[in-house]
């Protein structure tokens, strides 16, 4: 029994003792952000552009893929179940407020965890190991201003353009699998799917897959720069940068569905 | 009569410890003013913990480091940067980012340290690599270049801003005896032509004795013995007559002898 209540305690100070850590980086680069406003140099355009063709533009494929991809499974599920009550004609409603509000803000930020996170967190460990970390350190240049402040700022404004592409070619998706599979008419079927879509859905949606962004640059950072050891430090911050970015992903996604639709629904 | 030495780092009761382990234990050092020092010991004595507290790189658990007549024991970030730009440091892997080219590293201090134009700085960056003997290699990847090659870029790097200081942690590892030499000479070259101060890490025997203006030897987190090469090389100490030589066995056993071994065994 001790020992049962032990490792809860042990488990909930590291979780603790993660989120205390990740807000000290936030909290770090939101000082660093500031300072940019006084001082010159402080973050350069160039290497937040280079980020941002790197995370976005050699994304944009992968979103596409998985977009459409979702957007027709979620077309084909919800049609067999609206077929029974003889609602299927709301199937682009379903598939249009569900990818804009939860599913694209979602699949665009578990891609970009996977492909982006798990780079990051390669990159930054293999600087740390080869100590190009320290180097920078000793120039006295600022590891979290040089390295960590551009990759999330280039998240953070990539991710909601790529969470729009998700949705539409979710929507676009459903479209092709409602007006071939189930036999809706084209315009019908896009009236029905922009019908009940408010602004709300959308800005909620960008709003979020932001805060995604934040949570897998911060994640992914925050594990490459603390790698300890060789090559298996490397491989063990990847794989955490990216799980712990996937959960962390979820769990905020909850608590944002509940404050934008629950706490604060007008 | 020559005037006083001045001492452009000294150390003074340095004592480092990791949880329970002492690694640095009461280090007390003077590095003179444009003079070559070699900080040298076996592996784990604690020579490149002391090296990175003197870049600032770790904070002491007790004593005082002064840069340049200035404490940087608990300094501020500001406070260290201003003293960071005094020196230059050349780690055991070059440390080159890998994602740059050779003449972007280069001018990577110069491009966020100085209001310096590019053409300038492409100048400078000219000029710091030719005094290292790569001329030309300006548009070269770190991963197409060797490794004695991406040392001296590192060298090159570590000097773009003209400091007062360069550390070198085991310049000569992993590299061959001719190139390790060059490392070498290209030390002695900044230390006579520039007057820019050296600390050299480095348990390589050959090379410390070649470029040592004064030699520092630790063991165990203290300093043994302070003097110049001579004096090391005539040392009465047991242990460092066992690590100059490179001996297996002397006052630094390899291996426990079979009485401690047995003795050991029965106690546990």
């Amino acid at each position: 029994m001790r020992d049962f209540f032990g490792r809860i305690g042990e488990n909930c100070a590291f979780v603790f003792s993660g989120v205390a850590r990740l807000s000290g980086l936030l909290g770090e680069v939101i000082s660093v952000i500031f300072r940019s406003f006084t001082q010159k140099k402080t973050i350069k355009a160039k290497h937040i552009f280079h980020q941002m063709v790197l995370m976005g533009v050699d994304s944009a494929g992968i979103i596409c893929l998985v977009g459409i991809s979702v957007g027709m499974v979620l077309a084909l599920q919800s049609a067999y179940q609206l077929k029974q009550m003889g609602a299927e004609i709301y199937t682009g409603a379903l598939v249009s407020v569900s990818v804009t509000r939860e599913l694209g803000p979602l699949i665009a930020s578990i891609v970009l965890a996977g492909r982006v996170g798990a780079r990051l967190a390669a990159e930054l460990g293999t600087m740390k190991v080869q100590e190009e970390v320290d180097a920078l350190t000793t120039m006295g240049l600022n590891p979290i201003q040089y390295l960590v402040v551009p990759r999330c700022l280039s998240l953070v404004m990539v991710l909601p353009c790529l969470t729009v592409i998700a949705d539409v070619m979710a929507i676009l998706g459903g479209f092709l699998i409602g007006i071939t599979g189930i036999g809706i008419n084209p315009y019908l079927y896009l009236a029905k799917s922009f019908d009940p879509l408010v602004l709300k859905d959308i800005y909620s949606g960008l709003g979020k897959s932001g805060i995604f962004a934040m949570v897998v640059a911060l994640v992914s950072c925050h594990q490459g720069l603390s790698v300890e050891g060789g090559a298996e430090g490397v491989g063990k911050a990847t794989t955490q940068a990216v799980v712990i970015s996937i959960v962390l992903i979820i769990v905020v996604d909850c608590l944002a569905t509940a404050v934008l639709y629950y706490a604060l629904p007008a | 009569m020559a005037d006083k030495q001045k001492n452009i780092i000294e150390v003074k009761n340095l004592i480092k410890r990791f949880g329970d382990r002492t690694v640095l234990d009461g280090i007390n050092l003077n590095v003179p003013e444009g003079k070559i020092t070699v900080i040298m010991g076996g592996s784990g004595c604690g020579k490149s913990t002391m090296l990175r507290h003197l870049i600032g790189l770790h904070q002491p658990t007790e004593g005082d480091i002064y840069v340049d007549n200035e404490n940087i024991v608990g300094m501020s970030e500001k406070q260290m940067n201003g003293v960071k730009r005094k020196f230059g440091m050349l780690f055991q892997g070059a440390a080159l980012f890998n994602s740059m080219s050779v003449g972007d590293n280069v001018a990577l201090p110069l491009r966020e340290h100085t209001d310096l134009s590019d053409e300038i700085i492409q100048i400078i960056v000219k000029v710091k690599l030719e005094l290292v003997g790569l001329t030309g290699f300006e548009d070269f990847m770190p991963y197409q270049i060797s490794g004695g090659m991406k040392k001296r870029v590192a060298l090159a790097r570590a000097i773009a801003l003209d400091p007062k200081i360069v550390f070198y942690d085991e310049p000569g590892a992993g590299l061959d005896p001719i190139t390790a030499s060059m490392i070498d000479q290209l030390i002695l070259d900044l230390s006579q032509k520039l007057k820019i101060t050296s600390v050299v890490v480095t348990h390589e025997m050959k090379s410390a004795f070649r470029i040592a203006d004064q030699m520092i030897v630790l063991h165990k987190g203290k300093v043994l013995q302070v003097g110049t090469s001579e004096e090391i090389k005539n040392s009465s100490n047991s242990y460092i007559q066992q690590f100059i030589n490179g001996e297996p066995e002397g006052a630094i056993p390899l291996k426990q002898t079979s009485e401690a071994y047995l003795k050991g065994l029965l106690e546990s």
